[in-house]
């Protein structure tokens, strides 16, 4: 990267297993001998929809919180909400996103309308986009939430870390009985590259 | 003892971990977000490791600081933890312990939410440290703050003082690698022993224990607690504390000012090392960094060179991130300024979960009593705002206070006093609604109270009240506190029962016209998140429907969305309360499998 740090910043919308995927990329960085911060939110912020958690992980890290510009990759699990973080990203920000759509209140409520032009506007602005259907895979397999654990399967694609550690540290957060589907969710998100 | 290795814990898991480590035996709390998860994770090591400590959540932090405090009475190391306003509970307590001080060591975490993300204010606890004249360490990672933990014990226990702990949310909710030691069991020998020159000292003798408390603290401050990074020599100087280091720190490395800036990072912020105070006047500007009042800034008794919060160099409000920072550094090097910070993003509005049996009650109560005045509480119904079913809230357990002055002061004036209706959760009420209502008995003020018992305090997670009977504690059963409090009005009732529920809010707003004084409803349905409970059902879209969209504006429930022409019922989000088929004017909802 030419940088000490590398910052990741994951985002999605309540449900969607955004803090378990922050989780298991913690651990595996900490696992592959790097130093970790993370930061996630609770209380009333967790009430709110939109949840992000940022991920940095380097030789040395000493603020949990990534600044805005700063984002190396965007992982999104849900499109909207990439347009969230704009101010973070720059355009040599890896973006990596779920194509599935959750509509927030505004659009429920019928005061906006879902925009549908996002993935022109990221093929637009963006050198890497990596636009993933990630639910409809995990749907395939049988259990829609392993959406999360795709997208990971692409993340760890392009970092360039042991596959070995991102699947240990991925079961280890994970009851037994959800290891077999989502060792397969992960293998679908590494052939999705 | 148990096998340990390198794990990334969450600030709260650290800190928790910490206290257990250096060998607190009571460790008490009330939930309340960012610090909730530590008093949750000393439960769950008890009942892993089989600890004999005690931990448990107290009806309130000042009940909480006291029982934690008298451990320490009797010589064993104690722990309270609470969010920043629950320290402001707390307080009385708090400022009177400084004076007695302590035997074993005391540690009040009090965590603060610059911002707020999730308070009702974004108030600095190092300041009523200040005022209570203790001391108080201010981590900047979670690391920091377990090692703070030992620190402080040995603080307060070589001062005879409460020592205050303040991390804020980026710790309480940072997550990092840490290495842990274990936990060993201790066994401490605990006497209160007669010594009322401390415990039970009268006015007289308050005098002579401040003086001692101000010779605590002035010997305290002859202490070194800083570091020094960064060039010493430089000619521009930053002081740091908490989160802000952190930022700062990775903004050196990143913009190469290592050689630019002399840093001192005080881990301290009061007393402030004398020391310090007397290297800093050699640099020609000083910047301080720190969250969120100028606590450091205001004990230094030179002004001229010093910029900070007092001079507008960082803005007086809201939390100092990274762009915060960079701004203040650009500003102290003569860089020019970056323009205005960009605000970042707002998440999308807050709503209550599908299923939430607050929804049903706010709705009831509107179609009982329209045109009312709402004072609720803090809690997840602040969210009844959005539904337009709460007026007002201000803090914990004053939905009913301010009813019963609603009422007093309209029943005053010329015009008609409107319905009021106060809304408070189960927690909340035991907290500090119970005094409130024993008043508005007492003065026979007029309104109906709602109490939305859903069996937890779900906000932060759902962590028991005074009503739950687990680990073999006794169920303090609500209605008996109710009509102990005198109240002569009490039904209660399931709220997903909507018209119910609406006729024993109209019963119980008669009976205050009749008889006044105040008549209570409990709404009683727990939480589906922390009960997990299975969906009742799933609501469908009838031919009758009209598509007026009522269903959609009124609950403002996640699982329905406005479809083409009709509403549309997200399956898997629906729980099948029913809310929705009451609320539809045209009879068109149907509630399947119900």
């Amino acid at each position: 990267m030419g940088k000490d740090v590398t910052n990741i910043l994951v985002c999605g919308v309540g449900g969607q297993g955004v803090i378990l995927a922050s989780d298991v990329m913690a651990d595996t960085f900490l696992e592959a001998g790097y130093d970790v911060k993370k930061s996630e939110v609770h209380g009333m912020a967790q009430r709110g929809g939109a949840v992000v958690s940022h991920v940095r992980y380097g030789q040395k890290v000493y603020s949990p919180l990534i600044r805005m510009g700063e984002v190396d990759y965007l992982f999104s699990t849900e499109k909207l909400e990439v347009l969230r973080w704009m101010e973070y990203c720059t355009p040599s920000t890896v973006v990596i996103t779920d194509t599935v759509q959750i509509n927030p209140p505004a659009v429920n409520l019928g005061e906006m309308e879902y925009p549908t032009d996002i993935d022109d506007f990221l093929k637009g602005n963006f050198e890497k986009v990596y636009t993933v259907d990630a639910t409809e895979i995990a749907k395939e397999l049988g259990n829609a939430r392993a959406a999360n654990v795709v997208l990971l399967g692409v993340l760890s694609k392009l970092l360039g870390i042991e596959e070995a550690l991102w699947k240990k540290c991925l079961l280890e957060r994970l009851p037994k009985k959800l290891h077999e589907l989502n060792l397969q969710a992960f293998e679908k998100g590494r052939l999705a590259v | 003892m148990v096998g340990l290795k390198r794990r990334v814990l969450l600030g709260n898991e650290a800190i928790a971990w910490a206290l257990l480590q250096e060998g607190a035996t009571v460790l008490t709390s009330y939930p309340g977000t960012p610090a909730s998860e530590i008093l949750d994770t000393v439960i769950k090591l008890k009942a892993e490791l089989q600890l004999r400590v005690h931990a448990s959540w107290a009806i309130n932090e000042k009940v909480a600081f006291e029982i934690a405090l008298s451990n320490s009475w009797l010589g064993g190391r104690s722990a309270v933890m609470m969010k920043q306003v629950g320290l402001n509970v707390a307080l009385d307590p708090l400022m009177s312990a400084a004076y007695t001080g302590v035997k074993g060591g005391f540690i009040v975490v009090a965590a603060d939410d610059p911002g707020p993300y999730s308070s009702q204010t974004e108030q600095d606890s190092r300041l009523l440290a200040l005022f209570a004249k203790i001391p108080v360490f201010d981590p900047s990672t979670p690391q920091e703050a377990m090692e703070m933990v030992g620190r402080a014990f040995e603080l307060s226990e070589r001062f005879r003082i409460p020592v205050m702990l303040r991390p804020t949310s980026w710790v309480c909710h940072a997550r990092q690698g840490l290495q842990l030691r274990g936990i060993e069991a201790v066994e401490p020998s605990l006497s209160l022993g007669k010594d009322p020159y401390h415990w039970a000292a009268p006015p007289r003798q308050r005098f002579r224990l401040h003086r001692e408390l101000n010779q605590k603290i002035g010997e305290m401050a002859e202490g070194d607690s800083f570091s020094t990074l960064g060039n010493p020599e430089a000619e521009l100087a930053v002081v740091a504390s908490g989160v802000p280091f952190a930022h700062l720190r990775d903004l050196m490395r990143s913009l190469g000012l290592e050689d630019r800036l002399a840093v001192f990072k005080v881990d301290r912020p009061f007393p402030l090392p004398r020391g310090l105070q007397g290297l800093l006047r050699r640099y020609r500007g000083v910047l301080l960094l720190e969250e969120t009042y100028p606590v450091m800034e205001l004990q230094l008794p030179f002004r001229d060179r010093v910029h900070g919060r007092l001079d507008g160099t960082i803005p007086s409000e809201g939390e100092l991130t990274p762009e915060v920072v960079l701004r203040a550094l650009r500003k102290l090097l003569g860089e020019g300024p970056l323009g205005e910070v960009p605000r970042p993003p707002e998440g999308s509005r807050p709503r209550l979960c599908p299923g939430c049996p607050h929804r049903a009650a706010f709705w009831a109560i509107k179609e009982a009593l329209p045109g009312g005045i709402y004072p609720s509480d803090i809690g997840c119904y602040t969210l009844g705002l959005n539904l337009g079913a709460v007026d007002s809230f201000l803090c914990m357990g004053a939905s009913i206070s301010l009813a019963e002055g609603f009422y007093l002061s309209l029943k005053g004036s010329a015009g008609e006093v409107p319905p009021i209706c106060a809304t408070i959760g189960d927690s909340t009420f035991f907290h500090a609604g119970v005094p409130a209502l024993i008043d508005a008995v007492h003065q026979r003020a007029s309104f109906v109270l709602v109490i939305m018992d859903n069996g937890s305090t779900a906000m932060t997670g759902g962590q028991p009240t005074p009503a739950s009977a687990e680990d073999g504690k006794k169920a303090v059963e609500m209605e008996e506190v109710v009509r102990g409090c005198g109240v002569e009005h009490l039904q209660v009732v399931d709220p997903y029962d909507v018209p119910r529920m609406v006729k024993a809010v109209k019963e119980a707003y008669r009976f205050t016209q009749l008889h006044g004084g105040p008549a209570v409803v409990i709404s009683r349905r727990p939480c589906p998140l922390i009960a997990r409970e299975p969906s009742r059902g799933v609501v469908r879209v009838t031919e009758e429907c009209t598509g007026c969209m009522s269903c959609v504006e009124e609950t403002e429930c996640p699982a329905l969305e406005e479809g083409e022409g009709r509403p549309l019922v997200l399956e898997d989000l629906c729980r099948g309360c029913g809310l929705c088929v009451y609320v539809c004017p045209m009879g068109a909802l149907e509630l399947e499998g119900g």
